[in-house]
């Protein structure tokens, strides 16, 4: 290297001005994707950061009992999030209980089951309920399925699971079609093409020759399935699931027009209930003093945090497979 | 002897039923589950085109939003939606484009890469509430009212994170020997990610603009504390203004069957077009693939 | 080991006397390169001589398409690679970080193994680089395009269609057209990496003759796999092993005097 002193400088150095130029761009361009991919993380934390300020009058004011105070009284300016808290986690489960078992028949229809001409444009069918706005799932239950839920479902229910012991609770109440159940009926259909196409995707990076080796020997096509790719891809069907999760438990305008905005805390899945996004979409621009807001806000915070964990999850678990899947191939 | 292997035969015998007719069930019941989920597919969007399409009418697209219990049109909110629709993408996209390049070009190894990329899966699917929430404490609260400017940076918050990930996406499916070929002609490192690699991967970047156009096109919860809504034309971007999703979310609500009537046209609308860019956007990714 | 490095450096001792000194274009010392940990390229000594064809052959994996891309720093463009040693061009350390990359890549111009057009017209292919470095009119453009094009022997056929998608060319005319990029900026020193290996029997006849005529204008590099191709083509010819540059020297001799026994070895088709 200490040759480099004996060098003529004019080969050596950047000193023709384009090469300046150049060498300047090329900086200049470098620190603006840097800035513009260091936004994308400052926006995350500008988001959660913006909720904790907003929310901290109703943190400071109720404490951690506004976790689980089921007081929801905007005359007295009493708020607690019990109640959407509740409802977000019972429809998000009832969600996942419908989405889980036929997201995973339909991967497995469209990986094993289906003819190969028709894997195409069923998968294309079911990508389609994931486009559409989620404002059309909301007008379509209130205005079609809160209906028939009312008319031939909620009855039904009331009349034979009703008097059940343990159960019977979760299933008494007047037939209106607004409530928990219906909304995590929505939810389960809303989140079906996600959890299906993370699950067909992963089912296809299954190696052939594992697939083959143990047809060779006689297995069935369910036994195929069931012991060797589903063993294989576990950890990404669990981020599958748990991306699913996710957006049930903060989708807002599906659930907002079939909860039917009660904040009473109440066992039946048949009457109507809340979800911290229905809330906060329901009674924002209504919210006339300040704590009111905050509360919202707070609760804005607490969905915020607790997706985050859920996505995080997800990722994590979806990054193995990709992880394993780079290494072995 | 001859008994003990007639035994041992006919329990191998009802095992290979037992298999075979468990496989059966699968077969059915993931059938069945790939029928369901058709069901509400056909379902909903028999309700959307059976609603929507008497409600369209003329007028939609000429009169503007009504007074309560009145007929009219859409005209306001259309208009609302296509000026912040296009506002949020001529926002989200060109920083969306520079921070996926930096992860393909820049950072494609490295930790801090790799947390970005992380960070930005989450607002991929973080709820859109969430992010309403931030604008409405970024701007609306600093400046005091609603505003149609507060309701375009909400939907560039959606749009970001869909285009980062499928320039990152489709930059990093050119192969090596593109990149070493420019850079071998002395041609600096910026020239030949936009001349070069944004070209050889257009179809891609496009793709994931359309993708993002269309899931903010029918975006609700964003705009509900940030642009609001707004009867009449909105004077300025710093006013609030009309936009179809949070019309229809209103109209469908009221007691009016005018209303509801104008709502399943909106969503009959917003749905189309949503799907049309769907279809759009598969063509092209199609096309920019046989390309190659 | 030890007797092979003396013939080694015997070996590049006498090139160094006959070509070096005089007329020598590139010469590296004590070269090496490494892939993180991995010693690639290891203490290279060598010279290669102006305006004449210089072939690198090897077994798979012996390192030298990695040889060539310290060349012109092509390995840079990678984290965990890098290059000690000294390599000069025209007598000047290329290796120096002060030394401009792009600059050196002007001059050292490259075609890979596999041909890779620009997703862009056929004339805006060749333009490409020139356009960068040169403000030129429209007249002038066109007679650098065409000139590189010729010099390519690809002219005659693409000079109708030279706004068509250079993506519709055949394989053949693909890699003339990327040997066409490369001459348009009027390099001196031409790195061509197995240009053929992914060329029907036909087209490869073709570009071999193209490099006979190159090597008129330009100083010229290649790597090949083919021995036969490496005979056909070159002046002189390093035979490369396990990192290290075995021997060295004109290619007549190579082939039928080979002085190494791996070499032998190597060119009796008993290993590789």
């Amino acid at each position: 290297m200490s040759q480099s002193h004996t060098l003529p400088l004019s080969d050596a150095l950047p000193q023709d001005p384009r090469e300046e130029r150049d060498h300047f761009h090329d900086r200049l361009f470098r620190y603006a994707v840097t800035g513009c991919a260091t936004f994308v993380l400052i926006a995350l934390l500008g988001a959660a950061f913006s909720m904790l300020w907003g929310g901290r009058e109703a943190f400071s004011t109720f404490g951690v009992q506004f976790l689980w105070s089921a007081d929801w009284d905007a005359v007295q300016k009493k708020f607690g999030a019990l109640v959407p808290i509740y409802g977000t986690l019972v429809t998000a489960l009832i969600a996942m209980i419908i989405a889980v078992p036929v997201s995973f028949g339909i991967a497995l229809f469209l990986t094993e089951i289906a003819p190969a001409w028709l894997r195409t444009p069923v998968a294309a069918a079911i990508e389609l309920l994931a486009g559409i706005p989620s404002i059309i799932y909301g007008m379509w239950g209130l205005f079609v399925f809160v209906p028939f839920m009312a008319e031939h479902v909620d009855p039904w229910l009331d009349e034979h699971l009703g008097p059940l012991a343990i159960v019977g609770p979760l299933f008494q109440g007047a037939p209106i079609g607004l409530g928990m159940l219906t909304a995590g009926i929505v939810l389960g259909i809303m989140v079906i093409p996600f959890i299906s196409s993370v699950t067909r995707e992963v089912f296809v990076t299954v190696p052939v020759h594992l697939k083959e080796s143990a047809y060779a020997v006689g297995n069935t096509t369910w036994e195929v399935v069931w012991d060797i790719v589903l063993p294989y891809t576990r950890s990404a069907v669990v981020g599958g699931i748990f991306l699913g999760l996710g957006r049930a438990l903060g989708e807002t305008m599906a659930v907002t027009f079939v909860l039917g905005n009660s904040h009473r805390l109440t066992a039946s899945l048949l009457e109507p209930g809340n979800s911290i996004a229905a809330t906060i979409a329901n009674e924002f621009t209504e919210a006339d003093s300040s704590v009111y807001l905050s509360s919202l806000i707070a609760l804005g915070f607490l969905l915020f945090i607790v997706t985050f964990i859920v996505l995080a999850v997800a990722r994590l678990m979806l990054s193995q497979l990709a992880r394993r899947g780079g290494t072995t191939s | 002897m001859n008994n003990a292997k007639a035994h041992l035969k006919s329990d191998n015998m009802s095992m290979w039923m037992r298999r075979q007719f468990t496989d059966y069930l699968a077969k059915v019941l993931g059938t069945a589950a790939t029928l369901f989920g058709l069901f509400w597919l056909a379902w909903i969007l028999w309700t959307t085109v059976s609603k929507g399409l008497p409600a369209l009418k003329w007028e939609l697209f000429t009169q503007m939003t009504p007074p309560p219990g009145a007929d009219g049109g859409l005209l306001n909110a259309f208009a609302g939606s296509i000026i912040m629709s296009g506002l949020a993408v001529l926002i989200g996209t060109p920083i969306g484009i520079a921070a996926g390049t930096y992860l393909s070009e820049y950072a494609r190894y490295s930790k801090f890469g790799a947390t970005i990329r992380f960070v930005n899966d989450i607002l991929l699917s973080a709820p859109s509430i969430v992010i309403g929430l931030f604008v409405y404490e970024l701007m609306v609260r600093q400046m005091g009212h609603f505003s149609a400017l507060a309701g375009a940076v909400a939907l560039s918050f959606i749009v970001l994170p869909v285009v980062v990930r499928t320039t990152d996406e489709m930059l990093q499916l050119i192969p090596s020997t593109m990149r070493e070929a420019a850079l071998a002609l002395g041609v600096p490192q910026w020239k030949v990610v936009r001349q070069v690699l944004y070209r050889a991967s257009m179809s891609g970047i496009v793709t994931g603009v359309l993708l993002a156009l269309a899931r903010i096109s029918g975006e609700t919860a964003p705009l509900l504390f940030t642009a609001l809504n707004n009867q009449y034309w909105a004077s300025s971007l710093l006013d609030p203004m009309a936009n179809v999703p949070v019309v229809i979310f209103q109209y469908a609500m009221s007691p009016y069957e005018f209303w509801h009537a104008l709502a399943w046209a909106g969503a009959f609308v917003v749905t189309m077009f949503v799907l049309l860019l769907g279809i759009a956007s598969r063509w092209l990714l199609l096309k920019g693939k046989n390309h190659e | 080991m030890n007797d092979l490095a003396a013939v080694k450096q015997k070996n590049v001792a006498a090139e160094a006397g006959s070509i070096a000194t005089a007329d020598a274009k590139i010469t590296a010392r004590n070269l090496n390169f490494y892939y993180g940990s991995s010693h690639a390229v290891k203490g290279v000594n060598l010279s290669i001589h102006n305006k004449r064809v210089t072939a690198l052959i090897g077994p798979s994996g012996c390192g030298k398409s990695t040889l060539l891309r310290i060349f012109n720093r092509m390995y840079a463009i990678y984290p965990k690679q890098r290059a000690d040693g000294e390599l000069l061009l025209d007598g000047v350390n290329v290796l120096d970080g002060n030394y401009s990359i792009n600059r050196l890549r002007t001059k050292v111009g490259m075609v890979f193994q596999k041909p890779v057009p620009f997703p862009m017209s056929i004339y805006d292919n060749v333009a490409y680089a020139i356009r960068h470095y040169e403000k030129l009119s429209r007249g002038e453009m066109d007679g650098r395009v065409e000139e590189a094009l010729r010099n390519a022997a690809l002219w005659d056929e693409v000079k109708n269609k030279l706004n068509q998608s250079a993506l519709g060319l055949s394989g053949g005319q693909q890699q003339r057209l990327c040997i066409a990029r490369a001459i348009a900026l009027k390099p001196e020193v031409l790195l061509l990496d197995e240009p053929t290996s992914a060329l029907d029997p036909i087209s490869t006849a073709k570009v071999e003759q193209l490099i006979g005529e190159l090597k008129t204008q330009y100083t010229v590099l290649i790597v090949t796999h083919n021995m036969q191709q490496a005979a056909r083509v070159s002046d002189t010819t390093g035979f490369m092993f396990m990192g290290e540059l075995i021997e060295f020297g004109a290619t007549e001799d190579m082939f039928t005097h080979p002085k190494n026994q791996k070499t032998t070895d190597y060119i009796t088709g008993r290993f590789g």
